[in-house]
C-alpha cells in the first residue's frame, strides 16, 4: 500500500563569483536555471546553503513531478477512482489549491491539466476544434474531486497538476530551511520565481524580468528589498491564428485561452507562492488583469 | 517560465524600475479580499513545514476494509473509595467511505458493583434496610456512623452508538446518529441529527443539532410510589421517561494557532425522573431516625448550558482550556473549569497530558438530607440523592501516549496509559438536632481511574 520513496535527483551545483563579493549557486531544477544569490557568505557556507536549497528544489520536483512514475502524482493517477489517504505535504497543497479554485471562481483549478491533450502551444496556427475541447471538459474541475483531508478520490479521467504553484512553493520551502539556519541576506531564485530574506549589503537586489517579445535578455530590472517576486506570463508558449493570439493561459470553465490576457504579470508578495497566484489570477482576469492588480495592495509590473 | 537574471546588487535607484511597464505602487492599507484570502492560504500552506516528505512515502490507499479503518479501544478501571467499582471496555470504529461519508461506531459495556448509597443518613443507632428485591438474602444493615448503602449494587450496561454523516456540498455536512442502551433495569433508544456548514474559507463552522431520547426505566421489585413510605412497599410497575435537546454551536479559527469553540444547548426531560433506589430519612424533633421516604422529584427537567473551548498550540505543545455553565429549572447551577495541556517529546511519537478539572454545582431547591416529622420539601418535592446536593469537585489526571510503528499489520498505533483521581468535597451542615451530632453526615468522595488504550 506505501509507494516507495523515489530516489532523490542529484544534479551538478555550481558557485560562482559575481563580484562585489556576491557568491551565485547555480543549478537546474523543474526545467529552470536555479540559483541562491548570497552577497555575504564565504564560500563553505554558500556550498551548505546550495546544497541545501537545490535538494528541497530536487525533493519537491521529484515528489510532484508529473513525468516521474515514483511521484506522488504518477501515484495518485495509477489509483484513480480508490480513496487514498494523503500525506500532510500533499494534503496541505490540495487544501490551499482548493481555496485558490474557490477564490478565482473556478479559474485557478489544478485538475486543468488534461486541457493539454487538445491545446499544443508550439507558436503555430493549430487550434483544437470545440468537439475536442468539449470532450475533456468533464475531466475538469476541482469540485469534481473528492477531497476531504487526508482522504482523496480522483475521479477516472481527472489529472492533477501542481505545475502551477510547485515553482513557487519550493521557493518558499527552500526559503524557510535557510532562515532558520542563516541570519544572512539571500535570494532563492528558481527561473524567476524568487524570495529575498533581507536587503543586500548594496542596498537592494535588482532583478531583471524579461521582456517578452525578446530572447533571454533582461528586459525590465525591479528593485527589490526583501520579500517575495513570481512571474507568470505566455511569452513562448502561444498560438497565433488569423491575427488573433491564443496564450497558453486556459479558462478551465470553457477549455479556452482566457481572451486579452496580459504576456506576462510579476506581483510582490511576502511568500513567493502568494504572489505566484495573485500574478496567476491576473493573468486569468484577461482584460481585467488590471484592476485586479490595482486592488491588491501591493506592488506589481505587467506586461501587455 | 519566464527567466529572470540576476545582476550584481547595485546601488538603489536605477530607471529601470521607473521604465517597467506599468509599475504602481498601491497604499499598502488598501488589501483586498482576494488577497486577504490568498495571505491566509499561504500561511496554512508554508506553516505545515514540518509535513515536508520525501516523494510518496506516507500514503496509502483506502480501498479495503482495513485500509480505512480506524479502531480507538480502552479498559478502564474506576474505583470509588468505600464504594462502587467498575470495569468498562470501550471500542470506537471509525470508518470513510470513498464518496466523503464516514460511519462512527462506539461499543461500550459497563460492569459495576459495590455498595451505593441510598439517600439514608448515617445515624446512632443500627439501621436495617430490606433491598430493592424483596430477598430476604438481599437485606443488609448498616453500623452506627455509616453512610447507608446498598452493598449488593450490580449493573451491566451495553450501549451501541452509531453516527453516520455525509458532506452535502464541500462545505456543508449532515450526520445522524442513533444510540441503543440496555441496562438490568433501563433501556433508552436516543436518536440525534445535526448539520454543519462552513464558510470563511472553512474559518468558521456553525452547527445545529437535535436529538430525541426514549427511556424505558423497569427498577427491580417495581417503581415505588414517589414520597410514599418506605416501610409501606407500595411499588408500581414500569416508568417511561423522553427528552428533546437542541444545540448550536460556533467554531472559529482565530489565529493558525488559536482555535475557539462555543456551543449552547437546551434540553427537556419528562416523565419519571427519580431514582427509585432512592429514599430519604425521615427524623424526629431530635434529630433521631423514624423511618424513610422514598424520593420524589418533578416530571419535568429543563436545563440549559453554555460551553467555550479554547485550543492553542504553542510551539510543540498544545493545550485546551473549556469552561461550562449550566443551569435547571430545578435550581441546579453548575460551573466546569478543564484544562489540558499536550507535551509532545522531541522525537514526535510520544506525549503527556496532564488535565486538571474543577466542578461545582448548586443544590436543587428540593434537595433536603432529611426530612423532619411530616414536612415535605419546596414545592412537595423532596431528594436526598448526594448528585442533587451542593458540593464541588477537583480531578487531577495524566495520560502518557506512546506511537509505535508498523506493529503487526498496523502501519502506526498508539498505546496510551491515564490517571485520574477525583475528590468531590461536601460541606458537613451544622445542625441543632441533638441525635445528629457526632455524624459524619456528608461523606466526601475520592475515585481513581485507569484506563489503558490503543489505538490503530
Amino acid at each position: 500500500m506505501t509507494a516507495n520513496s523515489a530516489a532523490p535527483l542529484e544534479r551538478p551545483l555550481s558557485i560562482e563569483a559575481r563580484g562585489e563579493g556576491l557568491l551565485a549557486v547555480c543549478f537546474q531544477a523543474m526545467a529552470s536555471p536555479c540559483e541562491v544569490l548570497l552577497p555575504a557568505a564565504n564560500r563553505a557556507d554558500a556550498r551548505q546553503i546550495g546544497a541545501l536549497v537545490a535538494h528541497e528544489a530536487w525533493r519537491v520536483e521529484t515528489k510532484y513531478s508529473r513525468y516521474r512514475d515514483d511521484s506522488v502524482v504518477s501515484w495518485i493517477h495509477r489509483h484513480r477512482g480508490a480513496p487514498l489517504v494523503i500525506d500532510a505535504e500533499t494534503a496541505a497543497l490540495l487544501d490551499f489549491a482548493e481555496h485558490c479554485f474557490e477564490v478565482s471562481d473556478g479559474m485557478f483549478d489544478i485538475t486543468s491539466g488534461v486541457l493539454r491533450r487538445a491545446w499544443r502551444f508550439d507558436g503555430s496556427d493549430r487550434l483544437p476544434d470545440d468537439a475536442a475541447i468539449a470532450d475533456l471538459l468533464p475531466f475538469v474541475g476541482f469540485g469534481k474531486l473528492q477531497w476531504k483531508s487526508p482522504v482523496l478520490t480522483l475521479q477516472p479521467g481527472m489529472e492533477l497538476d501542481f505545475g502551477g504553484i510547485g515553482k513557487e512553493y519550493a521557493v518558499d520551502c527552500a526559503y524557510s530551511l535557510v532562515a532558520a539556519r542563516w541570519n544572512i541576506p539571500f535570494l532563492i531564485n528558481f527561473g524567476g520565481d524568487l524570495r529575498a530574506s533581507r536587503a543586500p549589503p548594496s542596498g537592494a537586489w535588482n532583478v531583471g524580468v524579461e521582456r517578452p517579445d525578446s530572447d533571454h535578455a533582461a528586459g525590465t530590472v525591479l528593485e527589490l528589498e526583501l520579500g517575495a517576486l513570481a512571474t507568470s506570463g505566455d511569452s513562448h508558449r502561444y498560438l497565433l491564428k488569423n491575427g488573433t493570439r491564443y496564450g497558453h493561459i486556459l479558462d478551465p470553465r470553457t477549455g479556452w485561452p482566457v481572451p486579452n490576457s496580459p504576456r506576462s504579470v510579476t506581483v510582490a508578495a511576502s511568500s513567493c507562492t502568494e504572489a505566484g497566484l495573485l500574478s496567476t489570477l491576473a493573468l486569468l482576469r484577461g482584460a481585467g488583469a488590471e484592476a485586479f492588480l490595482a486592488e491588491l495592495g501591493t506592488r506589481y509590473w505587467l506586461n501587455r | 517560465m519566464q527567466l529572470t537574471r540576476l545582476d550584481t546588487p547595485a546601488a538603489a535607484a536605477t530607471a529601470a524600475a521607473a521604465t517597467a511597464a506599468a509599475a504602481r505602487a498601491a497604499p499598502p492599507s488598501a488589501i483586498s479580499p482576494v488577497r486577504r484570502r490568498l495571505m491566509a492560504a499561504s500561511c496554512a500552506l508554508l506553516s505545515a513545514g514540518g509535513a515536508r516528505s520525501h516523494a510518496a512515502d506516507v500514503t496509502g490507499v483506502v480501498n479495503d476494509l482495513v485500509q480505512n479503518v480506524s479502531v480507538d479501544s480502552a479498559l478502564a478501571y474506576y474505583h470509588e473509595d468505600g464504594r462502587i467499582q467498575a470495569v468498562e471496555p470501550i471500542v470506537n470504529v471509525a470508518k470513510t467511505f470513498a464518496n466523503g461519508d464516514a460511519l462512527n461506531l462506539d461499543f461500550t459495556f459497563d460492569s459495576l458493583s459495590g455498595s451505593s448509597p441510598n439517600g439514608a443518613l448515617p445515624s446512632h443507632g443500627i439501621q436495617t434496610f430490606s433491598s430493592p428485591s424483596g430477598k430476604p438474602q438481599h437485606r443488609y444493615t448498616t453500623a452506627p456512623g455509616e453512610l447507608p448503602a446498598d452493598p449488593n449494587y450490580s449493573d451491566t450496561r451495553v450501549a451501541v452508538a452509531a453516527n453516520w454523516s455525509m458532506p452535502l456540498t464541500r462545505v456543508t455536512q449532515m450526520s445522524v446518529g442513533a444510540k441503543v442502551s440496555g441496562e438490568d433495569d433501563f433501556y433508552s433508544v436516543t436518536l440525534n441529527a445535526s448539520l454543519a456548514h462552513d464558510f470563511n474559507d472553512k474559518n468558521t463552522t456553525v452547527s445545529g443539532g437535535v436529538y430525541n431520547e426514549f427511556d424505558s426505566i423497569k427498577p427491580i421489585g417495581g417503581a415505588p410510589q414517589a414520597g410514599s413510605d418506605y416501610a409501606a412497599v407500595l411499588k408500581t410497575g414500569d416508568k417511561t421517561k423522553d427528552g428533546v435537546g437542541v444545540l448550536l454551536g460556533v467554531t472559529q479559527v482565530l489565529t493558525r494557532e488559536w482555535l475557539s469553540e462555543f456551543n449552547l444547548s437546551v434540553d427537556r426531560f419528562h416523565g419519571y425522573l427519580n431514582d427509585p433506589y432512592k429514599f430519604t430519612s425521615v427524623l424526629d424533633s431530635t434529630g433521631a431516625t423514624t423511618g424513610y421516604r422514598y424520593e420524589s422529584r418533578p416530571d419535568q427537567r429543563t436545563r440549559k448550558s453554555a460551553y467555550w473551548e479554547n485550543r492553542v498550540a504553542i510551539a510543540q505543545e498544545s493545550a485546551a482550556l473549556s469552561l461550562r455553565y449550566m443551569t435547571d429549572d430545578w435550581g441546579v447551577r453548575s460551573d466546569t473549569a478543564q484544562l489540558h495541556v499536550r507535551f509532545n517529546m522531541a522525537d514526535g511519537g510520544r506525549y503527556i497530558e496532564p488535565t486538571v478539572r474543577y466542578y461545582r454545582q448548586t443544590a436543587a431547591d428540593f434537595y433536603t438530607p432529611w426530612i423532619v416529622g411530616t414536612a415535605a420539601g419546596a414545592g412537595g418535592y423532596e431528594s436526598s440523592d448526594e448528585r442533587l446536593g451542593a458540593f464541588h469537585a477537583l480531578t487531577y489526571g495524566i495520560k502518557y501516549a506512546q506511537k509505535v510503528d508498523n506493529l503487526g499489520p498496523f502501519a502506526s498505533s498508539e498505546f496510551n496509559v491515564r490517571l485520574e483521581y477525583y475528590e468531590q468535597i461536601r460541606n458537613n451542615p451544622s445542625t441543632a438536632l441533638s441525635s445528629l451530632q457526632g455524624l459524619d453526615l456528608y461523606p466526601g468522595l475520592k475515585a481513581v481511574l485507569v484506563q489503558f488504550g490503543w489505538r490503530f
